[in-house]
């Protein structure tokens, strides 16, 4: 079964309701957009050495074979869950601080 | 090792750029990073275990946490801090134009 894409999957809607649960509405700013690109720029860097130079190497039974350059898909939804995910741990514990 | 100094750095010293006042905010600072470790560490040490990915052993160090590098624990605190001081910096620029 394709573990890593089911679960990077699943991240991603824990990603998108945990913004409604904690009520960041980051998901909403255009910022994010803009700040998801900066981060997209030195992931591709960052991310595609380590695949590049298979520092991370991946079976292939867990996910589903399809690379952008060395990257497999399912590291764009898991970088997308976590960079998201603190964002939003972020603005909601910087709100509880006031 | 050498690819999270270098993304890590530039970041961390910047952000005692008076402007910014990110230490105003250490405490949520910590305890994002803490969740972040939590949860995809967790889901780290699960991958690994299941053999989703492997680390190749020449390309990091001998350092392990349960069965993960040091430095893949590491990553975990590089990059959200990375994070929240990019999404600071975009909230500045945005609020002096």
């Amino acid at each position: 079964m394709k573990e890593y894409t089911l679960l990077s999957l699943a991240s991603v809607l824990v990603a998108i309701c945990a913004d409604k649960i904690f009520k960041t509405d980051i998901l909403k700013q255009r910022m994010f957009y803009l700040f998801l690109a900066v981060i997209l720029l030195f992931k591709l860097m960052v991310n595609g050495y380590l695949t590049g130079q298979d520092i991370v190497v991946y079976n292939p039974a867990y996910f589903l074979g399809v690379r952008l350059g060395s990257i497999p898909v399912e590291d764009f939804l898991f970088g997308f869950s976590m960079v998201t995910l603190t964002i939003i741990f972020w603005e909601y514990f910087k709100r509880r601080d006031k | 090792m050498a690819l999270l100094i270098i993304s890590g750095v530039l970041p961390f010293i910047l952000s005692f750029w008076p402007p910014l006042k990110f230490y105003r905010h250490w405490r949520a600072l910590i305890l994002s990073i803490l969740l972040i470790i939590v949860i995809f560490g967790g889901w780290d040490i699960f991958a690994a275990w299941r053999g989703h990915w492997k680390f190749d052993p020449a390309g990091v160090g001998r350092l392990r946490l349960i069965n993960l590098p040091l430095e893949e624990v590491l990553f975990f605190v590089v990059i959200p801090f990375c994070c929240i001081f990019t999404w600071e910096v975009l909230g500045h620029l945005k609020r002096k134009r």
